[in-house]
């Protein structure tokens, strides 16, 4: 995945979680029932839409933290689709979660994201381990 | 991590390739391998979804339900089910008080004996003392802590261990309860059916010193075991003081169990019927649903009085109550000759004349159906915004009747005002559930639906009809005629000459229940007859042999009186003179306060018919009504 990519995709989940923002707040003014007398289901519907558009922005955050650091592009094709993938995951956990709850817990999709979380995770440590491509071996510019 | 020198290049090799992938994706792949295991072992194990033996399950109290069911223990909290038992003195700082009575050296004196009340909320306690001791008697008749107390919505009541004879776990009410509305002491004979007592008489005075243990447990507590040995000695536990949770869920250590696993709770959504290991009354049919509220909402007769005495009623929320009890109805027996001792709870046609007969009442209408109909979560919900009456948010009676009965096909719906031409100031349930009934000091709605039929009381003085209730001022002739002028488009028709209101008839002459609702209905701010009238007519209630039926008189003429202010000077007199204390206990202070009142408001309703006011008094039915409380 290319630099350009993940920027777009990165902005484009900030954007999707931002209007589910707007939707939630539309249905607290219109008092929408199934929202707004389900306290678990406004609960975790506010933690995907805060959740999936923070990491967005992390997601925005770690391709400019890559070029910063010049990461190795193999390395960075794949921590770019995990790390989209890990904010997907974690904001959509929520929602699904939400939308479709048990009685007095999530539902099954909230299962997500720990996975989001460790996808996260994983990519922001290989981002902050992994030495500088400028470190192989070879002359220095 | 460790990133190897050889990674660091722009292409990787396909080890390097695989190491990557693997410390990006592995440990997310891992957690969804495990949850997807998990789910599959959880779906399969026949243990998390099938039914359980709940009568193996046992109680572990409400605030183990808090964790999961934080809203539903929310308004639970707030519920006058929680309080309905408390431990006196226990109070927590962020709950609403335990004790609602001052205990701070208050007395009441009743028949010849003095109640003194003293230990604060802290450490309430009472005494009781004679009066008036004869030579060489022991003034003191009780003296006791106060351990429990039962209520918090009209009246609180004191519970003490005093053991007379059924051993140290022996607790029994005491005589003196707190009105919550009147804030003030009331001797407890007053909240029953039964006449005054002789002055100086100690059983008199104690008729209504009942024992907890093997009365008030039963409906004011979870899971409760009165615990009588063979020797007669009380051994007495409860699961949880009050209703909690678990009196209508049964018992949850099953439940609890099960839905530890959290994979459990998650998937709990995709068969939320298939549970089983608790009762949820919503979900059950019509009649086991109205089998747990009339647990306690409808007096029964047990299987096995002798078990039940020592180990409780058996009941299962979700099992049927017949296979433990069957409901008191007006011709239910006892006894070997067979006797009805129950006739004089209930009106002729079988509606119960008093509460904790609610179950009963419902399962005598046809909108119940055998089960299949209406029951109590139809109107009532256990888990909302408002404690009293625990009515659903926005309840509307006609929108629960309308399920069955379509406005537009009912009769004269096109007329002006609508089927009853009573237009929006009447609900159904003014005319189809009327205030017939005794309970806690009140006149309370029926649970019966009925249809108002004056005519066919007619000539009868033995059951109130749900017209006179509202319109007090009216005979029961004028209701009748009221009701076919209805019928027939036609105007209402005049107040006869002479006529005279079915509630001064039955405020005279009626037995111990008609008298108290009929001042229950003279209180009825809707009642469309002048303030002052129901005042003067309330005053003759206070003359009432009755102490129940003189508290609903008491009690009205200060309801009324405050709803008449600041519009009526008067009013302001008579809760003047209806301030003073001990007056209701004391016949020469009621006599001057009944003078005072007198004076303000004018003669009562009969005063101009003495020879009828008389007659009256000569036939009314002064039998002393057991509540079974």
């Amino acid at each position: 995945m290319t630099a350009a990519r993940h920027l777009r995709l990165s902005l484009a989940i900030v954007a999707l979680f931002l209007a589910m923002g707007v939707g939630l707040e539309a249905m607290l003014g219109l008092r929408v029932r199934a929202w707004f007398d389900d306290p678990l289901r406004r609960e975790l519907l506010r933690l995907g839409h805060a959740h999936g558009a923070l990491l967005g922005l992390v997601n925005v955050a770690l391709g400019w933290a890559m070029e910063r650091l010049s990461t190795p592009p193999p390395w960075a094709t794949r921590i770019r689709l995990a790390a989209l993938l890990g904010a997907v995951a974690v904001g959509l956990g929520f929602v699904g979660g939400g939308l479709w709850h048990a009685p007095t817990d999530p539902g099954p999709l909230v299962l997500l994201v720990p996975a989001g979380a460790l996808l996260m995770v994983s990519s922001l440590v290989a981002v902050v381990l992994l030495p500088p491509r400028d470190a192989e071996p070879g002359p220095k510019s | 991590m460790a990133i190897g020198p050889g990674q660091t290049s722009t292409t990787l090799t396909p080890g390097g390739t695989r190491r990557a992938s693997l410390v990006l994706f592995g440990p997310a792949i891992a957690w969804t391998l495990l949850c997807a295991a998990g789910i599959g072992a959880t779906m399969l194990d026949d243990d998390a979804w099938s039914a359980v033996d709940r009568s193996r399950s046992v109680a572990v109290g409400s605030a183990r339900c808090q964790t999961c069911h934080p809203r539903e223990h929310e308004a639970w909290f707030r519920s006058y089910h929680r309080t309905m038992t408390q431990a006196a003195g226990t109070q927590a700082a962020e709950t609403q008080p335990i004790v609602l009575a001052p205990f701070a050296g208050e007395h009441l004196d009743a028949l010849g004996f003095r109640a003194i009340m003293t230990g604060g909320p802290q450490r309430p306690h009472v005494r009781v003392e004679r009066l008036q001791p004869e030579p060489g008697q022991d003034p003191l008749v009780l003296d006791a802590d106060v351990e429990l107390t039962v209520g918090s919505h009209r009246y609180q009541q004191y519970v003490a261990r005093i053991d007379r004879g059924g051993g140290p776990g022996e607790r029994w009410r005491l005589p003196v309860a707190w009105h919550v509305e009147l804030s003030r002491w009331i001797h407890i004979n007053g909240a029953f059916l039964t006449p005054e007592g002789a002055w100086g008489d100690e059983a008199d005075y104690l008729r209504h010193l009942s024992r907890w243990n093997d009365n008030c447990i039963f409906c004011h507590n979870t899971e409760p075991v009165p615990g009588l040995d063979p020797q007669g000695q009380w051994n007495s536990e409860v699961a949880e003081l009050g209703i909690g949770c678990e009196a209508c869920h049964g018992p949850a250590s099953a439940h609890v169990e099960r839905h530890a696993w959290p994979l459990r709770r998650v998937l709990a959504g995709l068969a939320p019927h298939q549970d089983g290991s608790v009762a949820h009354p919503g979900r059950l049919s019509a009649g086991l649903s109205a089998d747990v509220c009339g647990r306690c909402h409808g007096n029964r007769i047990a299987a096995d009085l002798a078990d039940v005495l020592a180990h409780g009623d058996g009941f299962l929320p979700g099992r049927p109550l017949s296979e433990v009890s069957r409901p008191i109805l007006r011709d239910a027996t006892l006894g070997d000759p067979p006797q009805r001792p129950f006739e004089a709870r209930f009106w002729p046609d079988g509606t119960p004349r008093l509460s904790a007969y609610e179950y009963q009442a419902l399962l005598s209408s046809p909108c119940h159906q055998d089960g299949a109909g209406l029951s109590c979560g139809d109107c009532h919900t256990m888990h909302g915004p408002e404690p009293s009456m625990q009515l659903w948010p926005e309840h509307d009676t006609s929108a629960v009747c309308g399920r069955c009965h379509e406005a537009a096909t009912l009769s004269d719906a096109a007329a002006p005002g609508g089927h009853g031409r009573h237009g929006a100031i009447v609900g159904c349930e003014g005319c189809h559930l009327p205030r017939v009934t005794y309970g806690l000091l009140e006149g309370m709605m029926s649970h019966r639906p009925t249809r108002p039929r004056p005519q066919v009381l007619l000539d009868r003085d033995d059951q109130p009809d749900a017209c006179t209730q509202c319109h007090v001022d009216r005979s029961r002739a004028w209701a009748a005629g009221a009701l076919e002028a209805w019928r027939d488009g036609a105007p209402l028709p005049a107040p006869e000459p002479g006529e005279i209101s079915r509630v001064a008839l039955d405020l005279h002459g009626g037995d111990p229940i008609q008298r108290a609702l009929a001042a229950a209905a003279l209180t009825r701010s809707e009642a469309p007859a002048d303030p002052r009238t129901r005042m003067a007519w309330l005053v003759d209630a206070l003359e009432d042999d009755y102490p129940a039926v003189r508290w609903f008189g008491y009690r009205g003429l200060r309801r009324v009186a405050r709803q008449s202010l600041p519009d009526d000077a008067p009013a302001a007199s008579v809760l003047e003179a209806l301030d003073v204390s001990n007056a209701m206990e004391d016949p020469g202070l009621r006599a001057m306060m009944v003078d005072q009142l007198r004076a303000i408001l004018g003669p009562g309703p009969l005063a101009a018919q003495p020879e009828l006011e008389q007659r009256l008094h000569e036939r009314r039915d002064d039998r002393a009504i057991w509540i079974g409380e």
